[in-house]
């Protein structure tokens, strides 16, 4: 598989302060990667710096190539806390991210109701942010965005805030529609067994300054249902030593 | 005490007010002050609104134009009429940029704060959208920043209204705040208490359609 996304030696600062410090890593196309570490490692630091809201501050972030100098619809991110507009309703809100595509009005609502039901929401078209559960709020945001056809998905603790079960439930969603759309996905979580059941690829995490420490393979069919804990488990949490 | 005949009884009010009606008088005070507050009101709130949203969405702007406006906001309007009457004389232009001053600055600061809280999110998920900047503007920071306009309008409005009084007591030909000035001289309290009313329900009724207007618009927050 070829390289889409590659960071490039980047080192980032917040406020004259390391953030991150010199990380060199390559995302495939179609791979799906977890950034793992614990609270302040530089995650959220990192996926902004693919997304073109931070600029590193040596290093570059490419893109197929081509340096990323500021956000783009080719990297798409789905937020913690959805981030919907609370004055569109479900299918408002992917309109907003397909009117891009300038298609005629009846198309462009088409494909929102289209992108709905791919996430299992056909009947809250209709509704508005603040009418939706968490767990169906986080669906508009991943219908939103894969809807705007980015070609890298960019995760930050997308099921952060939902329970268990829902959670596990939005894991297959995702793993279904990483499936079927290929895209590349960039998924930032703090939770182990989550970036196992996930990934193809786990990077790992350290504070003070943010690096990586340890990148792991999977083996492939990340999505089958384990039932024993995965064997890189124990040693992930022992690399991330206290914080898991 | 107050003088005998000084509280006018509502029955005196009343007829004060037919009379003033009957001979002109009050339609010309309230064409007058309407038109005055009304051009003052849509000049400050519309200049106030524009730069709320520049200060409130650009940080570096705020630094630059923040200093200026709380150096201006504790001087009254009020204190301004003998200075905008010594340039302007007395005309109508004096009386519109004391009530679109005090209108701007109280509108400025709601907007740009209102703007400023928008969240950061927000905006970003539109830019990853790729969704440009003035499709921005319109579906993102102006609904966001909506209720704070209309928090931003409606204190405006009740601005307005003091400083159109301000106005006119410092000088015009018309107006209900300038006769109440004249009616003042003769002592005519029945009439100064239809003045007082006047001014009172245009207040609550501009107040009222400016919430109105702004329910329906912010439909989304109620649900
Ligand atoms: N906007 C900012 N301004 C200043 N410092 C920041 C900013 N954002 C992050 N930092 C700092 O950069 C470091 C990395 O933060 P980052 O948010 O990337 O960590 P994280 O791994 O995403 O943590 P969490 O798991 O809590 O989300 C931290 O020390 C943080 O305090
Ligand atoms: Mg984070």
């Amino acid at each position: 598989m070829s390289t889409l996304v590659q960071l490039d030696g980047i080192e980032v600062d917040h406020d004259g302060k390391r953030a991150v410090a010199t990380t060199d890593l390559e995302f495939p196309e179609g791979s799906f990667t977890s950034l793992l570490g614990p609270t302040g490692c530089g995650k959220s630091t990192l996926l902004n710096t693919i997304a073109g809201f931070v600029t590193p501050s040596s290093g570059r972030v490419l893109m197929d190539g081509a340096p990323v100098t500021g956000p783009g619809p080719d990297r798409g991110m789905v937020f913690q806390h959805y981030a919907l507009l609370p004055w569109f309703t479900a299918r408002g809100n992917v309109e907003f991210a397909l009117k891009r595509f300038g298609l005629p009005r009846a198309e462009r609502r088409e494909r929102a109701l289209e992108s709905l039901d791919a996430v299992g929401l056909a009947d809250a078209a209709e509704k508005y942010p603040t009418q939706l559960s968490g767990g169906m709020r986080q669906r508009v945001a991943l219908a939103r965005a894969l809807a705007a056809e980015p070609r890298v998905l960019l995760m930050d603790e997308p099921f952060g805030a939902l329970d268990a079960i829902t959670r596990a439930r939005m894991q297959r969603l995702l793993t279904q529609l990483w499936q079927r759309t290929c895209t590349t996905v960039v998924f930032v979580t703090h939770d182990v067994a989550e970036a196992l059941a996930l990934s193809q690829r786990v990077v790992v995490m350290a504070a003070d300054p943010g690096r990586v420490i340890a990148d792991h393979r999977l083996a492939d069919d990340p999505a089958s249902d384990r039932t024993a804990p995965h064997p890189l488990h124990a040693r992930i949490v022992a690399q991330l030593g206290t914080d898991s | 005490m107050l003088g005998e005949g000084l509280v006018p009884t509502p029955w005196q009010t009343l007829r004060a007010a037919y009379a003033m009606w009957a001979d002109g008088t009050m339609t010309t005070d309230l064409q007058a002050s309407l038109a005055r507050a009304g051009q003052g009101f849509a000049a400050g709130a519309s200049t106030g609104i524009a730069l709320g949203f520049v200060t409130g969405h650009r940080p570096r702007v705020a630094a630059l134009v923040g200093p200026v406006m709380s150096f201006l906001r504790p001087i009254p309007a009020i204190a301004l009429v003998p200075l905008v009457t010594a340039w302007f004389g007395i005309g109508e232009r004096a009386k519109h940029l004391v009530i679109a001053y005090a209108v701007f600055l109280a509108v400025w600061l709601y907007v740009h704060d209102g703007v400023a809280r928008v969240p950061a999110d927000h905006l970003r998920a539109a830019r990853t959208l790729g969704v440009p900047a003035w499709r921005r503007l319109i579906e993102v920071l102006l609904p966001a920043a909506a209720l704070s306009v209309v928090a931003a309008l409606r204190y405006g409005a009740s601005l307005a209204f003091l400083a159109l009084v301000a106005a006119e007591l410092g000088g015009a030909q018309s107006g209900i705040a300038y006769r109440l000035q004249i009616d003042g001289q003769f002592l005519r309290t029945d009439h100064m208490f239809v003045g007082l009313i006047e001014l009172r329900l245009l207040g609550l009724l501009a107040d009222a359609l400016i919430s109105a207007a702004g329910r329906r618009l912010v439909h989304w927050s109620s649900s």
